[in-house]
């Protein structure tokens, strides 16, 4: 009973009777003819860290603008705590942004950029100097205070350019690929950063990202989107082990699909007859018709070596090993199976390669459990 | 290699004598004994004693920086408004035909300038009564309508240049949009108001023709002064007013160079070091 109440509050969405603190509520933005944002709908819960991704032109930074005010939507409401913000103007909105060019005022001193909102709100001086020093502080970059934003380096211009979003102490912070602009090194440090900052300060996140693996270290949810829609909302881990449709998968990590039909059910079990010839017999909860065209989804870390291979047996495939790309860890090896097929099989570099058994050209056999890839109806 | 520098030099030299030689010849004669122009007969600064005794002379040039400066000052605000709306505001009605009309007094000849303007003034006295009479209202009105087409062409290349989301920015933070121009927007701009400003002030204080067409009895510019004494035979006092200007513009640019570069750095100075 303890572990499900601590369950649900780490993950609201699971509960039923939580209340949204963000609730976009089908929201349509139309630039002209064309639909960047198409009757999207969303719940964001407090205190989560929230990404929004998709390749470029899906419309997730007009959401993320309609969410800040700067842009006004063509239909559609948007609640944040409740309150319906959508025709309030950007200066009147519990919410803060921090842009993707970080949009720090050139002529202004780190010191003058943080303290720029709480100016805003006619914060008295003792009160604005001490929040002031707490977000350099929360931040680390108390030295920089004099400077101006020419003088610093990326990262730095990162963490200021945070520090004044976040100096008002906003109910939902949106960040615009906020770490874009970093070189990768930094990149990867900054993502920890973050996460333990949100953690820290509890403000709920909003991100918005074209880069999975970033959405995938930092979110508690992610929203893949897709021309101005919202294809699938999960956590990370539903979001990869359970894609529910082939743009998903093929957009997160890489994948092997299997076109095919059903032919039979057994329990929670389909058998999935392939042009590949063998049946693959996958876990698939969701009722499908007999008959129904599928697509079998198989991640390339779950494919492994076959020791006995066997004609009749399913989820076995074999084929010729055409090309390996050696990288370190692992290796990846891409095995064509049939004329026009090629599955990409992920091994664990666990010998050193030179002591490595496959090679180019070689026969392998290969086999992947029932439970360890996803049936997605087309 | 040696050789072509040595070449580009000289034309370089070449090129600077050309601009700045008779300039340089107008201060040296201003300090000429003699009272012919083109004969130098030993150092003296009598002409800039006589200078400060001739009222005329004097007259005429207070009246030019009065007009020269109120005439910045219009063009300056008139111009901004006219560069925001080419900027700010999109594909407005009627756009492209502002933005032709506000341009068109860059191309278009003075002489047609002046006598339009010459020709309004005459009707609007006619109908309303308004400008009473022709002097340093109607010179300086004159002037603000071509100037603020080069101020316009200044302040908007700079607004174009100013990154949207500053503004945004400012606005997400809670300053409402007349905070945002006045804290935000209009120190970016800032360079480029100083500029258009020294701009507008210079066309004015150069200006003959236009102002020879719509000024009237008792208001003479220094242009015009100093177009009618020449014809009359050159006078010293000409040299040593002349070297005062120019002395008077070298430093005002001097100074707009710095204050220009200084807040320019803000946006294309230093690289960033990397951590």
């Amino acid at each position: 009973m303890a572990i499900a109440i601590d369950r649900r509050s780490l993950e609201p969405w699971q509960d039923p009777k939580a209340q949204p603190y963000v609730r976009i509520e089908r929201v349509t933005k139309k630039f002209g003819d064309v639909y960047a944002v198409d009757d999207v709908s969303l719940s964001i819960f407090q205190g989560e860290f929230f990404s929004l991704l998709g390749s470029s032109g899906c419309g997730k930074t007009t959401l993320l603008r309609i969410l800040a005010g700067l842009e006004y939507p063509s239909s559609g409401r948007i609640f944040i705590d409740g309150a319906d913000v959508t025709d309030l103007p950007p200066y009147n909105r519990p919410v803060n942004m921090m842009f993707q060019s970080y949009a720090l005022f050139p002529h202004m001193t780190v010191e003058q950029n943080v303290e720029f909102g709480l100016k805003q709100e006619r914060m008295p001086r003792r009160e604005r100097a001490e929040r002031v020093a707490e977000m350099l502080d929360l931040l680390k970059i108390g030295e920089l205070r004099r400077r101006r934003p020419d003088q610093l380096s990326g990262g730095q211009r990162q963490r200021v350019a945070l520090a004044r979003s976040l100096a008002k102490h906003p109910k939902l912070l949106l960040l615009d690929e906020p770490l874009g602009a970093l070189d990768k090194r930094l990149r990867e440090n900054t993502q920890f950063e973050l996460v333990n900052l949100q953690e820290r300060i509890g403000t709920t996140f909003i991100t918005v990202t074209h880069d999975q693996e970033e959405a995938m270290t930092m979110s508690t949810r992610l929203a893949v989107m897709d021309a101005g829609q919202i294809v699938q909302v999960d956590t990370p881990t539903g979001i990869y082990e359970y894609p529910n449709c082939r743009f998903v998968a093929r957009f997160i990590g890489s994948v092997n699909l299997f076109e095919g039909k059903v032919v039979e059910r057994d329990g929670d079990e389909v058998l999935v007859e392939t042009p590949l010839g063998r049946p693959m017999r996958m876990r698939c909860p969701q009722p499908l018709a007999l008959g129904s065209p599928v697509t079998v989804a198989v991640r390339p870390e779950k494919v492994r070596l076959c020791a006995a291979f066997r004609e009749e047996a399913v989820n076995q495939i074999r084929g010729l090993v055409e090309d390996i790309a050696y990288l370190g860890d692992v290796s990846i090896y891409h095995v064509r199976v049939s004329p026009g097929q090629i599955v990409e099989m992920t091994l664990a570099n666990i010998q050193p390669r030179t002591e490595q058994a496959l090679t180019w050209g070689q026969e392998v056999a290969m086999e992947w459990s029932p439970t360890s890839g996803v049936v997605l109806a087309d | 290699m040696r050789r072509q520098r040595w070449s580009l030099y000289t034309v370089l030299a070449f090129g600077y004598a050309f601009l700045y030689l008779p300039v340089l010849l107008l201060i040296v004669y201003s300090f000429n004994e003699s009272r012919l122009v083109t004969v130098w007969s030993g150092f003296s600064l009598k002409w800039y004693g006589e200078l400060l005794h001739n009222r005329q002379l004097l007259d005429a040039a207070w009246l030019s920086i009065r007009i020269a400066a109120t005439n910045a000052t219009f063009a300056v605000v008139l111009g901004t408004l006219a560069a925001n709306a080419l900027v700010r505001h999109g594909r407005f009605r009627g756009r492209t035909g502002f933005e032709l009309l506000l341009t068109a007094p860059l191309v278009m000849p003075d002489v047609i300038i002046g006598l339009s303007l010459l020709l309004l003034f005459v009707a609007l006295q006619q109908s309303v009564g308004w400008p009473g009479g022709r002097g340093f209202t109607t010179i300086t009105v004159a002037h603000i309508t071509f100037s603020l087409a080069y101020v316009a062409v200044v302040v908007r290349a700079r607004l174009a240049q100013i990154d949207r989301s500053l503004e945004e920015a400012a606005m997400d933070l809670g300053a409402h949009p007349l905070t945002v121009y006045l804290r935000i927007t209009l120190p970016l701009i800032a360079p480029a108001l100083l500029s258009g400003w020294l701009l507008a002030f210079t066309l004015s204080l150069d200006d003959l023709v236009i102002a020879s067409f719509v000024s009237g009895p008792g208001a003479t510019t220094l242009p015009m002064v100093v177009y009618s004494s020449v014809r009359m035979g050159v006078s010293p006092q000409i040299n040593a007013l002349a070297t005062i200007i120019v002395v008077f513009v070298a430093v005002a640019v001097a100074i707009a160079a710095l204050t220009t570069r200084g807040l320019g750095s803000t946006r294309t100075g230093r690289r960033p070091t990397r951590d």
